[in-house]
């Protein structure tokens, strides 16, 4: 059949050209070890440029805002400071809870639209799924300022709810759903085929492998992906500042009027008192360790399922 | 001197009856998007027996395979012409839904791909609780049973809970076999199932294959010349034409596509002249 190749008699390089050639290399090597050495030290440079910042926002923030933190600071309502008493704040309670109960009820309104419309973008590919996908990708990118406009001309003004928690919602809703939707794709198009085929070819209907096959092993990104998407919804002021009224109670109320940290942080900060100029630092310390809290939460559970997978 | 008998140079053949035939597949042809991968496959699946599918790289074998049980469907521009017949019904055309002819006509992949969120137990069972069977006593049964199909019984019993990945990986392997296997079903499709395994896993599977013959027909896709010629009863080898479509040179037992073979190709391939 095949004619078989024929082989030359292998030929051994000359005793010059050897050295040669190792003269060459090791050159060569002498100067990437050089080379190396100068962008260990780059890298290590461009590192503390980096942490620069950080540290010291993190240091400011502590230093700043670990003084205004006590019991009262969690479990009272703010009060305005008069003369005889310009340092009687109060807490900030009702912005604890306001940023809480916003951002429930924005999950409860983005979390099931946006898995859904994740796992329908990954599974089918159709020019709807495309059209979609453009959108995600656009809001996920869009000022965050502008949910909160649409929020407040659709639900405050056109549908008449009024400065509303639910109106806030609505607008962190808006923000969080881009982000989980493009997580879920991503989390489920990352599922081998290989499963869904041996879920087809075990007499699975299609929607039994994403429901039964494809979303259990996509979890860990999902979750990961909505984590991520409430702890930036926990931190926005634009969306939430034209629209949830700024209420001085501790309201649970979806249609009351509530407040939020971020609200109380850019309120404070105009402020003509001194001491509730200084109460911003508490606010920003206790927000920074929601949203801390929050991305740990959802790292640490990412590579505790990672290590059961494995 | 004693006379040199003269030996009949003629061998009788007596053609072997053919037994009861599975599937039929007639001028079966796959092509993606307008280009053929595979054509003219022509020949009968015989019932409880080993039909190996061989050949080259290219030659179309996997692609003739996965036609056998619709997989091909949700792939875009994927095109099955001509006829399969499971038992007079022809499965493209014919009155059966694709999730019936997938239970009746099981499949294991090339990899080991045991649903890595579910237990041991769960995988098992997975075929039957997607075709809505609910009931714990029928579940317990159909995992028992169809674990010791698969000689994974005596080293999983004890650990039905644990995570399928926990495995190794021919032990996740025969899973997937145990899993095709609890839907009973009378065509057990294999693809390449030995090819990411080491040889003393590979060797389990094929002696399970052997003992299964009883119960389902295996068609077995394989690279692997010897393990054709050790397990196949009958045997199709595919070659890649001209046009870089693969298509059926010949079809016979195993014996006689390895000892005596009609086309000159199917000699050059089983003698390893070439592939």
């Amino acid at each position: 059949m095949t004619d078989l190749i024929e082989l030359e008699e292998p030929t051994e390089p000359s005793t010059s050209s050897r050295e040669e050639i190792r003269r060459i290399s090791d050159n060569a090597r002498a100067r990437r070890v050089v080379t190396s050495r100068i962008m260990v030290a780059l890298c290590g440079v461009a590192l503390l440029i980096a942490a620069v910042p950080l540290v010291a926002l993190l240091y400011q923030l502590i230093d700043k805002g670990a003084g205004q933190l006590n019991l009262d600071f969690f479990t009272k309502l703010p009060q305005t400071p008069t003369l005889i008493a310009p340092n009687a704040t109060g807490g900030i309670s009702n912005a604890i809870v306001g940023t809480i109960a916003l951002t429930l009820y924005a999950s409860i309104l983005a979390i099931p639209v946006g898995v859904l419309v994740g796992v329908y973008l990954a599974e089918t590919n159709s020019k709807f799924a495309t059209t979609l996908r453009v959108i995600a990708q656009t809001m996920a990118g869009a000022p965050s300022i502008l949910m909160g406009l649409f929020a407040f001309s659709f639900i405050v003004h056109d549908l008449n709810v009024g400065f509303t928690a639910i109106a806030g919602s609505f607008a962190l809703a808006v923000l969080m759903l881009p982000v989980i939707i493009i997580s879920t794709e991503i989390a489920v198009r990352n599922v081998p085929n290989s499963l869904r085929e041996a879920g087809l070819a075990l007499g699975a209907k299609p929607h039994m492998v994403s429901t039964k096959v494809v979303l259990p092993s996509a979890v860990t990104g999902i979750v990961t992906g909505v984590i991520l998407a409430i702890s930036r919804a926990v931190g926005e002021t634009a969306p939430v500042l034209l629209v949830i009224g700024g209420g001085f109670t501790n309201s649970w109320q979806p249609f009351n009027p509530v407040s939020a940290m971020p609200l109380a942080i850019f309120e404070n900060a105009k402020s003509e008192w001194p001491s509730q100029r200084a109460q911003v630092w508490g606010i920003a310390l206790v927000l920074v360790a929601f949203v801390f809290v929050l991305s740990l939460t959802a790292r640490i559970w990412a590579s505790r399922k990672q290590q059961v997978r494995n | 001197m004693t006379e040199i008998q003269a030996v009949p140079t003629t061998q009788v053949v007596t053609p072997r009856v053919r037994g009861p035939i599975e599937m039929q597949l007639k001028n079966v042809a796959v092509s993606f998007h307008g280009r053929t991968a595979v054509r003219d496959c022509t020949f009968d699946v015989e019932k409880n027996r080993v039909t190996s599918l061989i050949g080259p790289s290219g030659s179309g074998k996997t692609t003739l395979l996965r036609a056998l049980n619709r997989l091909h469907d949700l792939t875009p521009g994927a095109k099955v012409s001509g006829q399969i017949i499971l038992e007079g019904t022809d499965i493209y055309r014919g009155n059966l839904t694709v999730t019936e002819l997938r239970t009746r006509v099981g499949m294991v992949f090339q990899r080991p791909n045991p649903f890595p969120t579910m237990s041991i137990y769960d995988n098992a069972v997975s075929g039957l609780r997607f075709n809505g069977i609910k009931k714990k006593s029928l579940l317990d049964e159909a995992a028992e049973s169809s674990l010791r199909s698969a000689a994974l019984w005596d080293s999983v019993s004890s650990r039905l809970k644990v995570a399928a990945s926990n495995l190794s990986g021919g032990e996740q392997q025969r899973l997937c076999i145990a899993r095709a296997l609890a839907l009973e079903p009378e065509v057990l499709l294999m693809d390449e199932p030995t090819s990411a395994l080491d040889p003393v896993a590979t060797l389990r599977i094929e002696e399970l294959m052997t003992s299964l013959k009883s119960r389902v027909t295996v068609v077995i896709v394989t690279h692997n010349m010897q393990q054709a010629a050790r397990i196949s009863d009958d045997c199709a080898f595919l070659l890649m034409g001209e046009d870089r479509a693969g298509e059926l040179i010949e079809f016979d037992t195993t014996e006689k596509i390895f000892n005596n073979p009609v086309d000159s190709r199917t000699l050059d391939y089983t003698l390893g002249r070439f592939g």
